[in-house]
């Protein structure tokens, strides 16, 4: 018990020292930097021109309001800008495998999924996160929520497991590379764009993309379905209590597929 | 029980067969070919603590994918290897802490920090103590000179300095057993001596070595046992001093003399040699088994008949035994030893 | 010539080899389409019409819209980026007009895979999402789509540019994105936007790679006017061609080379 303590403490000092690193190297390029802070809040608040572009002549889609439509998307937004600030690095992978470029990481005592995630910073996830922020913070104040400190804390657990959840699709999404050995991750790409899909209400589409969306990629556990159960509506609101499990869950399959995918690692040439 | 233990490992590539251009891509999708290419065929090794082996063969004869079955970074198709007790691929994390390795032909360091950045991250992943951390820059600072490129940027070295960087990330943590897959390409010569002075105190302080080179001056004062792969399969495994005895047993004795000489005085003098002249009747090369005589003796032989001016005596490196045993004018017998 | 052949049918049978990548990217494309048409068809039912567009309109812009997003971008920008932040384009830089010839031979030759993924995912909505209107002045519409190939490809040139300062491509590339998405009416068409968004599309190129060939399609335009907007995106293609090739022989003074 205190072993497996030490090893975590161990794994999460390695990994913010990562971390670390890539953001000493990447603050050297201080225009990047800003460019890349911007790029994320400029990128984030499309989603909410386009609201409000046609939400200022339409009330209502499918029985959302507005203020409520800009909280789910704030809350996916929220959920997804977590990943390129602490998990970048896996988009990285595709490249690694196809180069060869493993194989010092397999070498080392550190778990190599943990070396590939730290090992890149998205500045772009902190301007996403500030965008979605400042549209959750609106947002929470224009919603009814029947707040109290069991909602308080079921906001933040919801919160949490929707990174937790983004961060998993990635890692998996990424993992597939092993058997599709392209210098881009184009299927994890297609992937996260598909995603993006999860910042509206469930009801919008037909069932296959629901099925899809709810269940085969279930991004809408990151955004949608949690953004319902805190403003307490009907239909699929109920399924937010499942969120932390899916979550978890995500990570088994995540953790397992990179671990397959390991395998099947041929390095390249020299 | 040996340090490293690998039996009958192999490796198999499978890879689209594809006609060339367009139409190939397009016939491809429809009928999937497939060949498959062994890379390493049932290789077979046994290396005991503190050996430095030479690991020698020609281009895309299996050496790097060997190191990689060894080291844990590939799967092997079949057959087995045990560093340590650890089966590598396996137990990646447990194996890693007793092997280093330098693949000469890519760095570890982090491309856009100093090197000094690069080997803290990777003390920090060894668990070293500051003391051990300080004793060993202090170490590779007496062999590699390696103070000098701690502030600097990994992607403004030079080769050699980037190999030096290399070498001290691959020995940080002091394992027992090293891979070194060309650590000495495409430096120059005074870099290269360097290198190899660092491979022999390697050596002499006892730690297991495995060295891939097209360079076979690396080997020379480093490694006892040679290994040599050809298409996947070893074709030798044996001590050096021995293959260079058995087989590298010629030598030549290049002659200047100050005056003329007839070719036939010479070869009647030495008649186990073969005597060549050069492009004048002052120049002679004597090649001869040096089990039959010595330079020594041909020196003095010449001197009693003629002045001689200059002298050089070749004496064949292991490069021409091994530039034999590819050529396939030589094939050695297999000894184990 | 004959190399900016060579290079476009390279290029060409690149974008064949990298199918399954271009499979995955249409797929996505494909289902962004399906939830913008969900998007829209839960704004517009019953027969509402948002900005003088109806759902049958919407339908027709969405179409336009894949359309234009693909054309001239199936060979990516990255490229010449990726050349001049490792250095690469040392050789290039002797040569800067050819370069940019080579880049849009090179940009050219994705051109029939384009017209696959174009095809196909037309075919698939217009199965799925039901009728669109046929589309106007098919001849004044086919010059104006063939022209965002260009177009596209010059403010691609123009961006990949500024990696002579920042050296460091991905942010520059996402940033004009959302500026392009927003201006050349991809999102939303721009008569719904606000004026003053309105009036910052009038004066950029990016409406014309997307808005004009839509309205075009639609008849929002009459003949007059459709002329008149393919003659701005001819404008704008000429302009920023020779616009990128100064500023490629400007950023030339300015080179750094990554590594030894």
């Amino acid at each position: 018990m205190v072993d497996s303590v030490r090893t975590l403490r161990r794994s999460v000092f390695l990994y913010r020292r990562s971390l670390g690193a890539v953001v000493r190297s990447v603050l050297e390029y201080t225009a990047d930097f800003w460019i890349l802070i911007v790029a994320g809040i400029v990128t984030q608040s499309l989603g909410l021109v386009f609201l409000s572009v046609v939400m200022a002549r339409v009330p209502q889609i499918n029985g959302w309001s507005y203020a409520e439509m800009v909280f789910i998307y704030a809350l996916a937004g929220i959920s997804s800008s977590i990943v390129p600030v602490v998990a970048d690095g896996i988009w990285a992978l595709a490249g690694l495998i196809h180069n060869g470029k493993l194989d010092y990481l397999l070498t080392r005592p550190y778990p190599p999924l943990l070396q590939v995630m730290s090992m890149w910073v998205g500045f772009n996830g902190v301007g996403d996160l500030v965008a979605s922020t400042v549209m959750l913070a609106w947002a929470l104040a224009s919603v009814a929520i029947a707040w109290s400190p069991g909602m308080v804390l079921a906001f933040v657990v919801l919160v949490l497991s929707g990174m937790a959840l983004r961060i998993a699709l990635a890692v998996a999404s990424n993992a597939v590379s092993f058997w599709l050995k392209m210098p881009v991750p184009m299927f994890a790409m297609a992937l996260w764009q598909v995603g993006e899909l999860a910042r509206y209400p469930l009801g919008i589409y037909g069932l296959a993309m629901r099925v899809l969306l709810g269940v085969a990629i279930p991004f809408a556990f990151a955004g949608f379905i949690p953004a319902a159960w805190l403003l307490d509506r009907t239909g699929y609101a109920w399924l937010g209590v499942l969120a932390p499990l899916v979550a978890i869950a995500a990570w088994i399959a995540a953790v397992w597929i990179f671990r397959r995918g390991l395998r099947r690692y041929e390095s390249a040439g020299h | 029980m040996a340090l490293l233990e690998a039996e009958n490992l192999t490796k198999t590539f499978r890879r689209p067969e594809k006609d060339p251009g367009l139409k190939g891509s397009f016939k491809h999708l429809i009928q999937r070919r497939f060949t498959t290419m062994t890379a390493v065929d049932r290789v077979s090794l046994s290396i005991e603590a503190g050996e430095a082996v030479a690991y020698v063969g020609p281009n895309g004869a299996g050496k790097s994918t060997t190191i990689k079955l060894l080291t844990g970074i590939v799967e092997p198709t079949s057959g087995e290897v045990r560093v340590g007790g650890i089966v590598p691929h396996r137990n990646r994390i447990a194996n890693s802490r007793q092997i280093g390795v330098l693949f000469g032909q890519r760095t570890q360091l982090w491309w856009d920090l100093p090197v000094r950045e690069s080997l803290a991250l990777l003390r920090d992943m060894y668990d070293l103590t500051p003391d051990q951390y300080r004793r060993r820059l202090q170490r590779f600072e007496e062999v590699l000179g390696l103070d000098e490129l701690l502030p600097v940027l990994a992607r403004k070295l030079s080769l050699g300095q980037r190999m030096r960087a290399d070498l001290a990330c691959a020995l940080l943590h002091d394992p027992k057993i090293v891979y070194l897959d060309e650590p000495t390409i495409g430096l120059d010569i005074a870099v290269k001596d360097r290198v190899r002075e660092f491979l022999r105190q390697l050596k002499a302080e006892g730690t297991t070595i495995i060295l891939t080179t097209h360079d076979l001056g690396d080997i020379e004062d480093t490694c006892e046992r040679i290994v040599i792969i050809d298409g996947g399969r070893i074709i030798y495994d044996g001590s050096l001093a021995q293959v260079k005895d058995e087989y590298a047993r010629e030598r030549r004795v290049h002659l200047q003399l100050a005056e003329d000489l007839p070719l036939d005085v010479l070869a009647l003098r030495f008649p186990q040699a073969l005597v060549t002249a050069g492009e004048t009747h002052r120049e002679f090369t004597v090649a001869f088994d040096k089990a039959d005589l010595t330079a020594g003796a041909i020196l003095a032989g010449v001197a009693q008949t003629a002045e001689i001016l200059e002298v050089r005596i070749d004496e064949p490196a292991i490069e021409d035994v091994v530039r034999k045993v590819y050529a396939g004018e030589l094939t050695l017998s297999e000894t184990a030893s | 010539m004959r190399a900016y052949a060579t290079m476009a049918r390279l290029s060409m049978r690149t974008t064949f080899a990298y199918r399954q990548a271009y499979a995955l990217g249409t797929a996505a494309s494909c289902l962004g389409l399906v939830a913008s048409l969900a998007l829209w068809s839960a704004l517009l039912s019953g027969g509402a019409q948002l900005g003088g567009f109806t759902l049958t309109e919407m339908k027709g812009y969405m179409l336009v819209t894949f359309a234009t997003n693909w054309l001239g971008n199936a060979v990516g920008e990255w490229s010449l980026a990726n050349r001049i932040r490792d250095g690469q384009v040392a050789i290039d830089l002797v040569r800067p007009i050819a370069t940019q010839r080579l880049m849009f031979a090179q940009v050219a030759g994705g051109f029939p895979v384009e017209v696959l993924i174009i095809g196909g995912a037309a075919a698939g909505f217009v199965l799925l999402a039901g009728p669109v209107p046929a589309p106007q002045r098919p001849l004044l519409l086919s010059v104006s789509l063939l022209l965002v190939i260009p177009l596209r490809f010059g403010i691609g040139f123009l961006t990949a540019l500024v990696v002579f300062w920042t050296e460091n491509f991905h942010g520059v590339a996402w940033a004009r994105n959302a500026v392009s998405q927003l201006l050349s009416g991809s999102l939303v068409p721009l008569a719904l936007m606000p004026q003053w968004l309105q009036v910052t599309a009038a004066v950029l190129p990016f409406a014309s790679l997307t808005s004009s060939p839509a309205l075009i399609y639609l008849g929002k335009v009459d003949t007059a006017g459709a002329l008149g907007l393919v003659g701005l995106q001819i404008f704008w293609t000429v302009a920023i061609w020779f616009g990128a090739q100064l500023a490629f022989r400007g950023a030339s003074r300015q080179v750094t080379v990554h590594g030894g």
